[in-house]
C-alpha cells in the first residue's frame, strides 16, 4: 500500500469510530439533560437562559459594531483616503546673461522657494546657494515640469553690479545660455478643512525618516497587531507616577485611526473604538500600506489658516525640499514635532524643537537605528529651516479667476481633492509689484484728498490693475481690489464700468482703417471740434469737452492727445457708430456695445480685462491674443490634462495698428498722459487716459512693446472720485511699469512696410517739400499721404500736365 | 538706346518724347507678360547664425529657440519656443520656429498666424533679409498645400516651388527640417 492509500484507510477507520462515539455521547447527554432539569430550580433555569440570551444579544451587537467599523475602515482605505488640494504655480523664472538679477528678484525667488543660503562651497547640496560679492552659486533643484524634467544643476552667476554677466556650470565651467528656476506655488484649492498635503509613497522617503518616526512614536510597529499592550502598560504606569496624562500609549495605527475616523475627544468609548479599528486596520492591511497612510495623514501644524498634513508637505514647508533629500537630523526634527506640531514648531521656538529633535536622535541610536557617529554629527547641527513663504494673498484674485475658469471643466470636488497641478502664467514678481503699486497708489490718493477716505473699508475707494503680455495674451498680474480680505469682488474681471476716453482709440482706428481702399482720415487731417448736436431716440445729444470749451479746427493728433470729446464724437458719427463697435469687437471687447452716438466716448460698460486685451491687440500690431491664464494642467500622476497653446488671430492690419500706436505715443509725449514721463521713464510707451462723467471712473491704459497694463480707480457704488485719471490712475500705472521694467523699456513698436513717413506742414497738413517753412514727419499707410504740397505746387503741377498733353497732341498732329 | 542718349533726345524733343518713350516701355512690359524675375538662389538663414544678435534678452531668447530646435523628440522644442517668447515676445525667430513646428504638426491656421507675426517682426526690425524669405515662402506654401481647397493647394504648390528655387538644398524636398532651420 502506498503512503497515500494508507492514509485514506486510517481516515475511514477514524470516521467509523467517530460515528460510534457520537451515538453513545448523545445518549449520555440526553440522560444528563433530563437529570439536570429535575435538579435545577426553575428560577435558576430562567436566569441561565436570560444570561445566555443577553450574552447572545451582546455578542450580536458587538459583532454588528465591529462589522460597521470594518465597513468604515474598508470604505476609507478603498476609496480616496486623502483630500489633496490642487496647487497653482507661477510661471517659471528664466535667468540668463545680461539680465538684471533684480528684475527677477533672484534672491527673493530662491528664498521663497526654500533655497537656503550656505557658506559651505565644497559640498553645496541641491536647494542651497552661496551669495558673495560679484558671484552667486546656486545648486538648482531638479523639478518636474509637465513638458519636461529639469535636472538639478549647480551653476555660478557672475555679476557686475546687478547684471548677470555669465552663467557657468559648476564644476566644469561650461557656459550656460539660460537657466530655469522652478515655478513658485502661488496657492491651492482646499476643501472645507483647508488641508494641505503632498502625497508620498514609501519609495519617496528615506529610511532614516521612517526610523526616526518609529523610534519616537512606535518602536514595535512591525510586530504589534495594532495595539501595543506593553506600551499601554508603560504609559499607564508613567501617568500614574506623574499623576496626569504624561505619556500616550497609541501606536502609529491608532494615531492613524484617530486622525482618519475619529474626533479628538478623550473618552473611554472613543479609546475602545480606536483600539478596535486599529485591530481591524491591521487585519485588513499590511504594515507598508498603514505606514504610507500614516506618512500622508499625520498632522504637522498650521500655516496660516491651512493645516499641514503628511511628511511631503511638511518637508517642503520646513526645509523647502523633497523628502528624499532629507538629512538624518532633519528627519529627526520632523519626527520630533509630531507629538505637538504647533507647540514644538521650530518656527515658534527653536529650543524646545531642538531638544526634542536630539531626543529622537538618541532614541534612534538606542534602538540601533543610527550609529554613534551619526548621532554626534546630527546633534552638532543646529536647526536649519527654509524661510516660509508668506500666504500668497496678493495672488488670490488671480486664483479666484482661475477657479472660475476651471469650474467650466472641473468639478469643485475634483479641484479640492485630486491634487491637480496647475501651471499658470502669473509672474510672481510683477504680481507683487502690481499689488504694491495699487495699494500704495490708492493710499496716497486718500492722503492727498482726505475727503476720499471712508471709515467703512467696504465703501472705500477701490481699484484694480491687470497686466498682460500683448503678443501672447498671458495674464502676468491681476490685482482685483485693494484688499482681498475686505472684498473678494474682482474689479478687473467681474466689474463692468463705463470706459470713458480709453474707448476713443477704437474710433480713430475705425477712421484710419482702409475701407474700399481709402481710410476716412489720415494723421495729417483735421477734425472739427465745434458744438455738435446729434438727434437720438432719447432726444438731442450734445457732447462737451472735459473743460467745457470748443476748439474749432483741430489736428487729429491734437484731438486724441487732448482727449477732445466733441471732435471724436463727430468723427464717430461721420464714419458710423457701427464701424466703431465693429472695431472694438474685433479688438477683443466681448460685452454689449449699444449702437448709440455716445458709445464713441466710452459709455458702454466693459471689464478692465477686456480693455487690456483690446489694447494688447493694438500693441501686437493688430494680432489679437487669447487671454491666457494656464500653461499646463496635470493630474496627480503627472498626466497632462490640458496644455496651453499660444493662440492669436490677425484682426487689424499692421499698418493701422501702428498708426493707432503712434497716436497713443503722442498722448504720452504731449497729451493727457505726459505725466508718465514725469519720473524719467524713457522708451516706447503708448497710453490713454479715461475719466468718466463726474470723475466716477478713472482709467489708465498703456503699453510698451512687451507689456500692457490697465488701471481702474473708483468706488464700487459709483460716486465721484473728484480727480481726473491723470491724477488718480496714471501714477499707479507709472509706478508699476517703472518697477516692472526696471526703468528700461526695451524694444520698439513694429512699423510695418506699408507705413511710410512723410514730412508734412503741421498748419495745413500738406506734404512738405523743400522750401516749406515748417514741417514734421508723419506716418501714412502707403499711398494715403496728402497730395497737396507746401509750397503749393498742385496748381503748377496741373498746369505742367496740361502743357504736356497739349504738346503731345500737337506733336501727334504734326507727325501723323 | 543707352540712357544718356535717351536723355539728350528728351531734352531735344521735349516732354512729349518722354511721354512717348514711357508709353513704349509700358507696351514692351505688357508684351512680355510682366514676367517675374527668376528668383535668386540664396543661402537660407539658420537661426544659429543670428544667435549673437540683439540685446542680451534677444540673445537668450534665440538660444532657447536653438535649444528647442535641437530637442528630441521635436515636440519637446515647443516648450523652448514658448519660453523664448516668454522672455522676448518680440523675437521673430521664436515665432518662425513656432510656425515651422505648428505647420509640421498640422496646426495650419495657428502656424500661418505665427508666421505672419514672425514676418511682421522681421520687417519692423529690418531683419527681413532675402535669406529668410525661402522659409517664409516655403512654410506658407507648406501650410496651403494641406488645404482642402484646390485653388489654395495649387497656390501652395507654387509658393513651395518658389522656395525650392530659392533654396534648393533646404527646400528641395519640400520640407523644412529642424536641423535645417537651426
Amino acid at each position: 500500500m502506498t503512503v497515500k492509500g494508507e492514509g485514506l484507510a486510517k481516515a475511514r477507520t477514524r470516521k467509523t469510530s467517530t460515528r460510534r462515539n457520537t451515538a453513545s455521547s448523545k445518549k449520555k447527554s440526553t440522560r444528563r439533560r433530563r437529570s439536570s432539569r429535575k435538579g435545577l430550580p426553575q428560577w435558576l433555569r430562567f436566569l441561565v437562559l436570560g444570561l445566555a440570551l443577553v450574552a447572545f444579544g451582546g455578542g450580536f451587537v458587538a459583532a454588528s459594531y465591529v462589522v460597521r467599523l470594518d465597513r468604515v475602515v474598508v470604505a476609507k482605505f478603498a476609496g480616496k483616503p486623502f483630500r489633496v488640494p490642487s496647487r497653482v504655480f507661477s510661471a517659471p523664472t528664466i535667468v540668463y546673461p545680461g539680465l538684471d538679477q533684480q528684475l527677477v528678484d533672484l534672491r527673493g525667488t530662491l528664498e521663497r522657494l526654500g533655497y537656503r543660503e550656505s557658506s559651505d562651497t565644497k559640498n553645496l547640496a541641491p536647494g542651497r546657494f552661496v551669495w558673495s560679492s560679484g558671484r552667486v552659486r546656486v545648486h538648482l533643484r531638479a523639478f518636474e515640469h509637465p513638458t519636461r524634467r529639469e535636472p538639478a544643476r549647480d551653476v555660478v552667476f557672475r555679476l557686475r553690479g546687478n547684471i548677470i554677466e555669465e552663467i557657468r556650470e559648476f564644476p566644469g565651467g561650461r557656459e550656460v545660455g539660460a537657466v530655469q528656476i522652478e515655478p513658485e506655488q502661488i496657492g491651492a484649492y482646499y476643501g472645507p478643512n483647508r488641508e494641505q498635503r503632498d502625497l508620498v509613497t514609501l519609495d519617496d522617503v528615506p529610511d532614516h525618516l521612517i526610523d526616526a518616526i518609529l523610534a519616537v512614536e512606535d518602536q514595535r510597529f512591525q510586530s504589534h497587531p495594532g495595539i501595543d499592550m506593553r506600551r499601554i502598560g508603560g504609559a499607564m504606569l508613567a501617568n500614574l507616577r506623574a499623576g496626569r496624562v504624561a505619556q500616550g500609549g497609541s501606536t502609529l495605527t491608532q494615531q492613524l485611526v484617530k486622525n482618519f475616523f475619529l474626533t479628538p475627544e478623550r473618552t473611554m468609548k472613543r479609546k475602545v473604538q480606536e483600539a478596535v479599528m486599529a485591530l481591524l486596520v491591521e487585519v485588513r492591511y499590511d504594515k507598508a500600506a498603514i505606514l504610507t497612510a500614516y506618512l500622508n495623514e499625520i498632522y504637522f501644524g498650521q500655516r496660516g489658516s491651512t493645516a499641514i498634513h503628511g511628511v511631503g508637505e511638511a518637508t517642503r514647508l520646513y526645509f523647502g525640499k523633497k523628502p528624499r533629500e532629507l538629512q538624518v537630523e532633519e528627519s529627526a526634527l520632523l519626527a520630533a514635532i509630531i507629538q505637538s506640531p504647533n507647540g514644538l514648531s521650530p518656527h515658534r521656538g527653536s529650543e524646545r524643537a531642538l531638544k526634542r529633535r536630539n531626543l529622537v536622535l538618541e532614541l534612534m541610536h538606542e534602538q540601533g537605528r543610527i550609529d554613534a557617529a551619526t548621532l554626534e554629527r546630527g546633534r552638532a547641527i543646529g536647526l536649519q529651516l527654509a524661510s516660509v513663504s508668506p500666504d500668497p494673498g496678493d495672488a488670490r484674485y488671480f486664483l479666484d479667476l482661475l477657479r472660475r475658469q476651471l469650474a467650466e471643466g472641473y468639478d469643485s470636488e475634483v479641484l479640492t481633492t485630486e491634487g491637480l497641478r496647475i501651471y499658470s502664467t502669473l509672474d510672481r514678481r510683477l504680481q507683487r509689484i502690481a499689488a504694491n503699486a495699487l495699494r500704495g497708489g490708492i493710499e496716497h490718493l486718500e492722503k492727498r484728498y482726505p475727503k476720499l477716505k471712508r471709515d467703512d473699508p467696504t465703501k472705500a475707494v477701490q481699484g484694480c490693475l491687470v497686466a498682460m503680455r500683448p503678443q501672447t495674451g498671458e495674464l502676468l498680474a491681476l490685482v482685483g481690489g485693494r484688499s482681498y480680505g475686505v472684498s473678494q469682488f474682482d474689479r478687473c474681471t467681474q466689474a463692468r464700468r463705463p470706459t470713458g476716453s480709453v474707448f476713443k482709440p477704437f474710433v480713430y482706428i475705425a477712421a484710419l482703417e482702409q475701407v474700399r481702399g481709402r481710410p476716412a482720415i489720415t494723421l495729417a487731417d483735421f477734425l472739427d471740434d465745434s458744438p455738435l448736436e446729434i438727434s437720438t431716440s432719447q432726444g438731442a445729444w450734445r457732447p462737451e469737452n472735459y473743460d467745457h470749451k470748443f476748439n474749432g479746427r483741430v489736428h487729429v493728433r491734437e484731438a486724441i492727445e487732448r482727449s477732445l470729446n466733441v471732435a471724436t464724437a463727430r468723427l464717430a458719427n461721420d464714419i458710423g457708430i457701427a464701424r466703431v463697435a465693429d472695431v472694438a469687437r474685433r479688438l477683443g471687447i466681448q460685452g454689449k456695445l449699444p449702437l448709440v452716438p455716445s458709445l464713441s466716448l466710452g459709455t458702454a460698460d466693459v471689464p478692465p480685462i477686456e480693455i487690456a486685451r483690446a489694447y494688447a491687440t493694438i500693441a501686437s500690431g493688430g494680432v489679437r491674443p487669447e487671454t491666457q491664464t494656464i500653461e499646463d494642467l496635470v493630474d496627480a500622476s503627472g498626466q497632462t490634462l490640458e496644455r496651453r497653446r499660444l493662440h492669436f488671430e490677425r484682426v487689424l492690419d499692421p499698418g493701422t495698428a501702428f498708426l493707432a500706436t503712434s497716436l497713443l505715443q503722442g498722448v504720452v509725449d504731449r497729451g493727457t498722459a505726459k505725466g508718465v514721463r514725469a519720473t524719467g521713464l524713457k522708451g516706447p510707451i503708448a497710453a490713454k487716459t479715461g475719466t468718466t462723467d463726474s470723475e466716477r471712473d478713472l482709467w489708465f491704459v498703456g503699453f510698451t512693446p512687451e507689456l500692457v497694463a490697465v488701471v481702474w480707480i473708483g468706488f464700487d457704488e459709483p460716486e465721484s472720485v473728484g480727480v481726473p485719471s491723470s491724477v488718480g490712475a496714471l501714477p499707479i500705472w507709472r509706478k508699476f511699469i517703472k518697477e516692472a521694467t526696471g526703468g528700461r523699456i526695451r524694444g520698439a513698436f513694429m512699423r510695418p512696410k506699408d507705413v511710410e513717413s512723410v514730412e508734412i506742414e503741421p498748419a495745413t497738413g500738406a506734404r512738405a517739400l523743400p522750401g516749406c517753412p515748417t514741417h514734421r514727419p508723419e506716418y501714412f499707410l502707403t499711398g494715403t499721404a496728402p497730395e497737396q504740397t507746401c509750397p503749393d505746387r498742385t496748381e503748377r503741377r496741373r498746369r505742367n500736365r496740361e502743357d504736356t498733353e497739349r504738346g503731345f497732341m500737337k506733336w501727334l498732329r504734326r507727325n501723323f | 538706346m543707352a540712357a544718356p542718349k535717351l536723355l539728350n533726345e528728351i531734352r531735344k524733343r521735349g516732354p512729349s518724347f518722354a511721354f512717348l518713350a514711357l508709353m513704349a516701355g509700358f507696351a514692351v512690359a505688357c508684351a512680355t507678360g510682366g514676367a517675374s524675375r527668376p528668383s535668386q538662389e540664396v543661402r537660407p538663414l539658420r537661426i544659429s547664425e543670428v544667435a549673437g544678435e540683439g540685446d542680451p534678452t534677444r540673445r537668450a531668447s534665440t538660444r532657447l529657440v536653438i535649444n528647442g530646435l535641437k530637442s528630441s523628440p521635436p515636440e519637446q522644442g515647443l516648450f523652448d519656443y514658448e519660453r523664448a517668447i516668454q522672455i522676448d515676445a518680440t523675437n521673430p525667430y521664436a515665432y518662425l520656429a513656432l510656425a515651422a513646428y505648428e505647420i509640421q504638426w498640422g496646426d495650419l491656421e495657428q502656424g500661418v498666424q505665427s508666421l505672419e507675426q514672425s514676418e511682421l517682426l522681421l520687417e519692423s526690425e529690418g531683419l527681413k533679409s532675402p535669406r529668410v524669405e525661402p522659409h517664409l515662402i516655403g512654410l506658407r506654401g507648406r501650410a496651403m498645400l494641406r488645404s482642402y481647397d484646390d485653388v489654395e493647394r495649387s497656390v501652395g504648390e507654387s509658393w513651395l516651388d518658389e522656395a525650392r528655387r530659392m533654396a534648393p538644398e533646404v527646400w528641395g524636398d519640400g520640407w523644412l527640417g529642424v536641423a535645417e532651420l537651426r
